[in-house]
């Protein structure tokens, strides 16, 4: 694989092709009486002769792009975004058990610090801002359902 | 009732207080996310949503309108005073504005910005109250088949308009079709792609999708960025207002604009961005002086300024009239109407008039609203500009959190606004445009319904679709569409054989 537009088109080909036979699955019917995969089965076809094509006109500009995808992250601090996605995963995992006060407070002290190095005491101070702040905004006044978690029955 | 007479209970539903007060909120949260860097009106709508859902819908959509059309008020200040757009559709104010807060002019260039977006919103919101009823008179004559083709045409024009490939874009409007299809079929009960999870049986959530498709994926692009200082522009402003000399030079690209940029915005695809380069284009071949372009020259704010604000009035007619969204942001306010419980078509002026007329009157209230607000907060949101960003995406990020999980006050709908998140994040890094998408994954369910109708309707003849006058017109216009870019290609060709029998 020698440019990006390789590997998107060979990951849109799986997929316009685990689309079509998944429709497949669920009925294609006939014409006059179309099944619940008609449509899904003719955008899958579509999607996978797109990207046979896409792929086939990747293979002539590949002058540039000889690092593969590596190109995309060259340069970046990838790790970051690595570090960010997991801390949301958890974040969606622990809201339920551990309520939203601490999880919110939690994720906002480890989130301060991916950008830059403030000091801890600042880095606090500012969650805690934030989080009684969203608290006050979306469970007192916009009267959303955050969940309690832990704290059930303290507040 | 004429149409004098509904602009006027347009009017009276949009002064009643609660409305101003929605008008208001939008307005200013429009700027605001306009102003700043890397949260456009998608993403803020987006994370908005949720937190409507217990409002009242015409204040909702009212004040959903406002951020859209108020996001483009914002968006020139961070061109003119620190060269970087705070939205998409206004790039092109940087290249003059900037150069004219450079020698000094800020001041009337964000003071042009703002009367020339004012007026030109007002000229857009005008056309739209003109144009739209009788449209929708001609939509009612719509049955399935005519809407199958609209929408394909809409989705067309979208990939031949959206930025980058086509090629790409078709891809994209494909996979939206199948990701909005996924979920309980409508006819047979039967479930699609729901891989087994409860929380796909009712489709995929547009909230989750579009927070993660342009929220979260924003963030996680701008995270992997080295910081660099934003360069706040230091001169104090003053003068903000525009001399006669600048008004002569700029009246005309002013009202060229506006037209352009309305007309521009009812095309799929069309919206502020291309309105805004097609003005800014249109203006300097039109210019007696085109070499003072990119130099500075007012003219060059005006012009995209008034398009890129006309072409969001305009964005109002399709998605009105029709039913069809002609932009990622109107996507979302369909599926928001749909929320509601107010599905838009031919039928939302006579069901909803308080609704239609409500939500235009309130985009000329709006409009001036903005103007007040814009001229003398220009400090605040220069002061905002300085927020660290270290500080800002933490906020961003809870800001989708907390709206994905209150949708269903179900972590799941948190990942799945994740997995979009990493998609979209994906895909950016790849080069595909998230709008055909949007846009397809909305019309998704509607073009299968339309689809299969009109099958039964035709005892399963795809002919309905060239026989009858309008669909075939449609279809005509499709087909001229996706051969236009092959069209180069044959004249090549033709070329080529000359040069080769000649030889």
């Amino acid at each position: 694989m020698r440019n990006p537009d390789q590997w998107s088109s060979l990951f849109w080909l799986l997929a316009g092709i685990g689309i079509t036979l998944g429709s497949l699955k669920y009925g294609f019917g006939n014409l006059q009486a179309p099944g619940a995969g008609f449509i899904t089965f003719f955008a899958g076809m579509i999607l996978s002769l797109l990207a046979v094509v896409f792929f086939l006109s990747s293979l002539k500009r590949d002058e540039k792009l000889h690092k593969g995808v590596k190109i995309l992250w060259e340069g970046l601090e990838v790790w970051k975004v690595i570090y960010v996605f997991f801390l949301l995963v958890a974040y969606a995992l622990v809201l339920k058990p551990l309520g939203f006060l601490i999880t919110t407070f939690g994720l906002l002290c480890l989130l301060l610090k991916v950008k830059a190095a403030y000091p801890l005491l600042k880095v606090i101070l500012i969650s805690l801002l934030v989080t009684t702040g969203a608290y006050l905004l979306f469970q007192v006044w916009l009267k959303v359902q955050l969940p309690r978690g832990i704290l059930e029955g303290i507040i | 009732m004429d149409i004098f007479d509904h602009i006027f209970f347009g009017f009276g539903v949009a002064f009643q207080p609660v409305n101003l007060l929605f008008c208001f909120t939008g307005v200013l949260i429009g700027t605001l996310v306009g102003v700043l860097p890397g949260l456009g009106p998608v993403a803020a709508i987006s994370l908005l949503l949720p937190a409507t859902f217990h409002a009242p819908p015409v204040g909702s959509i009212i004040m959903l309108s406002g951020i859209y059309y108020g996001a483009m008020y914002g968006g020139s200040t961070t061109s003119i005073l620190i060269n970087i757009p705070g939205e998409a559709a206004s790039v092109v104010t940087c290249f003059d504005g900037y150069q004219m807060a450079r020698k000094g002019r800020a001041g009337p260039a964000l003071g042009m910005a703002a009367f020339a977006s004012f007026i030109a919103g007002t000229l857009g919101v005008i056309g739209l109250a003109f144009l739209a009823p009788p449209l929708a008179s001609i939509a009612l004559k719509f049955g399935p088949p005519e809407y199958f083709s609209l929408m394909v045409l809409g989705l067309t024009v979208l990939t031949f308009l959206a930025g980058g490939s086509m090629l790409k874009s078709l891809m994209m409007a494909c996979a939206g079709v199948v990701i909005g299809n996924v979920g309980l079929d409508l006819i047979t009960a039967q479930p699609r792609f729901t891989f087994g999870l409860n929380i796909l049986l009712d489709g995929v959530g547009l909230v989750p999708l579009v927070m993660g498709l342009f929220g979260i994926s924003e963030v996680l692009l701008n995270v992997e960025q080295k910081l660099s200082e934003r360069e706040v522009f230091k001169t104090a402003l003053k003068g903000l207002l525009p001399t006669l000399k600048d008004w002569k030079e700029s009246i005309g690209p002013l009202l060229r604009g506006s037209i352009l940029g309305f007309f521009l915005g009812i095309l799929p695809g069309g919206g502020a961005v291309i309105s805004s380069f097609v003005s800014y284009g249109v203006e300097k071949r039109l210019s007696k002086h085109p070499e003072e372009f990119g130099k500075g020259a007012i003219a060059g704010v005006a012009g995209p300024e008034s398009a890129n604000n006309s072409a969001t009035a305009g964005a109002f007619i399709p998605l009105l009239t029709l039913g069809l969204p002609s932009n990622a942001v109107m996507a979302i306010l369909l599926g928001a109407l749909m929320i509601y419980g107010m599905p838009p078509g031919p039928k939302l002026i006579s069901s909803h008039p308080q609704l239609f007329w409500g939500v235009i009157s309130s985009m000329y209230i709006g409009n001036m609203m903005l103007l007040i607000l814009n001229l003398p907060l220009i400090g605040v949101w220069v002061k905002i500009l300085k927020i660290p960003y270290p500080i800002l995406f933490p906020l961003i990020l809870l800001f989708c959190l907390i709206g994905a999980y209150s949708l269903n006050n179900n972590p799941a709908e948190i990942g799945l606004m994740l997995f979009f998140g990493l998609l979209g994040y994906l895909m950016k890094k790849f080069k595909f445009d998230g709008a055909p998408l949007v846009l397809a994954m909305v019309l998704g369910p509607l073009m299968d319904q339309s689809l299969r109708q009109s099958l039964l309707m035709s005892g399963g003849s795809g002919m309905i679709f060239f026989t009858r006058p309008i669909c075939l017109v449609i279809f005509v216009i499709i087909a001229l569409i996706l051969l236009l870019p092959v069209l180069p290609l044959i004249g090549q060709m033709r070329k080529t054989m000359d040069e080769v029998k000649e030889t």
